[in-house]
């Protein structure tokens, strides 16, 4: 938990994300029963500068947030605050993810599948927190959880690209689209060329069937 | 009279027999307007406490929790949701009145299938040994007239490792803060009962109870002495209220 927020106001803060958050699951039941797929998960985001910690648990299609969780946690995201900002501020999340300082522990499947849920929810993490906590500790708070949850949707977009560029440059098990359309295009072009020697073929066969006649 | 034989009702020094039936007729009157009245007094903040406990706790789904003194229910419906189907909650409480407000508010919500109503003492449990993973006692000890047997009352229905959470007015960490919640709790909470709940009595007996009752560090010593280990409190809002927390070994 949080050593620079009392227990009191980071609870309430919480809390205030919480209603948030359920009150858009409830527009949303698509969200609402993949979510269920998701019960008897327990997510933390930790930050190690400054201290403070984030449990996410979905719990019969809502979202549980929690300062406390002594439980075990199926996938954790460890880092300082500035790691978390540079992920919720990268360009490329996914690449800021992979490449940047931030520890994933445990399972990434279903941290990845509770981002496209919250991803399309489209959550202002801003505003509850900031409300409760002020500028400062609210901003602080609600980039951890940006950075956590709110990627998803685009490193999911990102991490399409990256593969496909794998599958067509490194691996190449699969020629590029350009490169597949050129081919066919020369595909068309031999066919075309390989009509006309047939048909020159012909004509000149036929040349000499009237010689010889 | 003996020492021994009387202990506080607020301010006042009574028979120990007496208390029990002195707090029930507090809590019978205050029953009907109860939650409204702990959400004008704290702002809504108990709520917030209650929620802090639910953290603390630990409560899995499939766990077995008892909320003594749950009163109107606002701890049990929230462990209800955690434990799951395959969980149990009982609410105790030794008041009929604030049991009967709890059952039919949880009732009314829909609060059903794992919660049990049971009217109980907190010092003589009515379970068997090791029958808990969790237990509970928001803004009730306080009230309760012997506290030390409560509280080995709970350590017996506990389950081994599983925890105790006490969370109750406490005392408050700075000196300003003090002065201001003395002002505040003798001048306008009787006020707020007066006006709301037509029962100023009852409100006065509430900041005076909050007064008698043992700061942060006795509490801590309190659940060791009854045979807790591990245990710690957490003061929320400026020590205005201690969450004490201790495991049964």
């Amino acid at each position: 938990m949080s050593q620079l927020i009392s227990p009191t106001l980071h609870t309430a803060a919480l809390a205030a994300l919480e209603g948030a958050a359920n009150r858009a699951l409830q527009l949303a039941t698509e969200a609402r029963s993949e979510l269920k797929e998701l019960d008897g998960c327990v997510f933390a985001l930790e930050c190690t500068s400054p201290e403070f910690e984030v449990f996410v648990q979905p719990l019969q299609g809502e979202l549980r947030l929690m300062g406390v969780y002594d439980g075990t946690v199926t996938t954790r995201v460890r880092g300082t605050a500035s790691d978390f900002t540079s992920l919720a501020t990268a360009a490329d999340p996914a690449s800021s993810l992979i490449n940047g300082a931030l520890e994933l522990e445990g399972e990434s499947a279903p941290l990845i599948e509770l981002q496209h849920i919250i991803g399309r929810l489209d959550l202002d993490w801003e505003a509850p927190l900031v409300n409760t906590l002020g500028d400062v500790a609210g901003h602080q708070l609600a980039q951890l959880l940006r950075a956590g949850f709110s990627w998803g949707q685009q490193a999911g977009t990102n991490l399409g690209r990256q593969l496909e560029e794998f599958i067509h440059e490194e691996a190449r098990l699969s020629p590029p689209k350009l490169e597949l359309e050129d081919f066919y295009t020369d595909v068309q072009d031999l066919a075309l060329r390989v009509d006309r020697l047939e048909s020159r073929t012909a004509r000149l066969k036929k040349r000499l069937q009237d010689k010889d006649d | 009279m003996s020492d021994k034989d009387t202990t506080h009702f607020g301010y006042q020094q009574v028979d120990k027999n007496e208390k029990a039936d002195l707090v029930a007729g507090v809590f019978h009157s205050v029953a009907a307007r109860y939650d409204l009245m702990n959400d004008l007094m704290s702002v809504g903040i108990h709520r917030i406490w209650k929620r802090f406990t639910i953290e603390l706790s630990g409560v899995r789904q499939g766990d077995s929790v008892l909320d003594i003194a749950g009163g109107t229910g606002d701890l049990a419906a929230k462990f209800a949701r955690v434990v799951g189907k395959e969980g149990r909650v009982v609410l105790a409480d030794i008041n009929e009145s604030m049991l009967q407000v709890g059952r039919d508010k949880l009732l009314d919500t829909g609060q059903l299938g794992n919660i049990e109503f049971v009217q109980a003492d907190a010092q003589y449990l009515p379970f068997p040994d090791n029958s808990f993973d969790c237990i509970t006692i928001a803004f009730g000890l306080r009230n309760v007239t012997d506290k030390d047997k409560a509280l080995r009352s709970m350590l017996r229905v506990l389950k081994p490792g599983g925890r105790l959470l006490v969370l109750e007015f406490s005392k408050p960490q700075n000196e300003l803060l003090s002065r201001a919640y003395d002002a505040y709790s003798f001048r306008m909470l009787p006020f707020m009962g007066k006006l709301v709940a037509n029962d100023s009595e009852s409100y006065k007996y509430l900041a005076e109870s909050i007064r008698m009752h043992p700061d942060q560090d006795t509490l801590l010593e309190m659940l060791e002495d009854a045979g807790f280990t591990d245990c710690n409190f957490h003061d929320l809002t400026g020590g205005i209220v201690a969450l004490h927390r201790g495991v049964k070994p």
